[in-house]
């Protein structure tokens, strides 16, 4: 316990103690490399796991949602631009990149336990999932749609003259991308209930 | 008479022919409501309030009793044609996705959905 205690106490006395055999300029390229590698790796580690092929790794993505985001025009179109899932899923500014990969962690715990890993429960579950996912866009003021698209850049001689309207409405009512267009990409869920829709009616 | 009894037969046959297609598969209601609010229809048609289109209930009426109804109406909703807007501009009318793409059972569906709805 005391030799363990010592062998402690001097480590930490090592690392407290300027060095006598290293110069300043090699203790410091070799922190300023170190340091380089292992950021450049986790950031290489974060950006492989916003790759399509790492979320549809799990069969749940596989066989429900990316199913259904293949027959969508973020998937094929006529000009070849395409957003793949983390374009809409992941924020691209870092500390919100990280926040939503933590946030994902729980969603790694729910493949591990089961929760959805057949196509009844993962529909049983579609709508909760669904709605969190359209509250953080909502959040965001649907800041993964306005990456690629904004009210500003809609033509009013090439966009359709009924959408166009309803965009300049939407803008000027301060309504955000999600308000409208829900399951543009997947299917939306079975129960629900669009927000007022009862008094249109 | 040969030629009355073949026409009565033949548009006996059409008549039995046209309902068992519009009632061969049961109305989805839910299925369509959420086909609709996926295509954002009712952006520009309400259930039975006109808004920029008219409202599912008018289409329900001009095709209320005719044979040829859920085919009309899948027409209209995938082919893009030609439609008059309230403020008197014309446009093509979007073309109604579904996923699978051009899913004739779903489309029909929505179709059966438009014309089932009556006034209140």
């Amino acid at each position: 316990m005391g030799n363990q205690e010592s062998g402690k106490g001097r480590f930490w006395v090592a690392l407290r103690r300027p060095s006598a055999k290293y110069s300043l300029f090699s203790l410091l390229a070799i922190g300023f490399i170190g340091g380089l590698v292992f950021w450049g790796g986790f950031n290489t580690a974060l950006e492989a796991t916003n790759r399509q092929e790492f979320c549809i790794g799990c069969h749940e993505m596989k066989d429900n949602v990316y199913e259904e985001y293949k027959y969508s025009i973020h998937y094929s179109n006529r000009t070849g631009v395409k957003a793949y899932c983390s374009d809409c899923h992941v924020p691209k500014d870092w500390t919100n990149k990280l926040i939503r990969k933590v946030k994902a962690s729980y969603e790694v715990w729910g493949k591990i336990t089961g929760k959805i890993d057949t196509k009844e429960k993962f529909e049983a579950h579609r709508l909760e999932m669904a709605e969190r996912e359209w509250a953080r866009m909502q959040a965001s003021n649907s800041i993964e749609c306005r990456n690629c698209h904004s009210f500003e850049a809609m033509s009013a001689e090439l966009q359709k003259k009924l959408p166009y309207k309803k965009h300049m409405e939407a803008k000027a009512e301060g309504k955000t991308c999600i308000d409208c267009h829900k399951g543009i990409a997947h299917r939306l869920p079975k129960g629900y209930k669009k927000p007022g829709a009862d008094e249109e009616e | 008479m040969k030629t009355v009894a073949a026409l009565v037969s033949t548009s006996f046959l059409a008549l039995a022919a046209g309902t068992f297609s519009s009632s061969a598969i049961a109305l989805d209601a839910e299925a369509a409501k959420a086909l609709a609010e996926q295509n954002n229809c009712m952006q520009c048609h309400g259930l039975r309030k006109d808004k920029d289109g008219p409202s599912f209930l008018s289409t329900a009426d001009k095709y209320r009793g005719k044979a040829n109804a859920v085919d009309e109406v899948v027409k209209h909703l995938t082919s893009g044609r030609k439609i008059k807007l309230a403020d008197g501009t014309q446009e093509n009318h979007k073309i109604a996705k579904t996923i699978p793409p051009n899913d004739a059972a779903q489309l029909k569906n929505l179709a059966q959905y438009i014309l089932s709805i009556q006034a209140k």
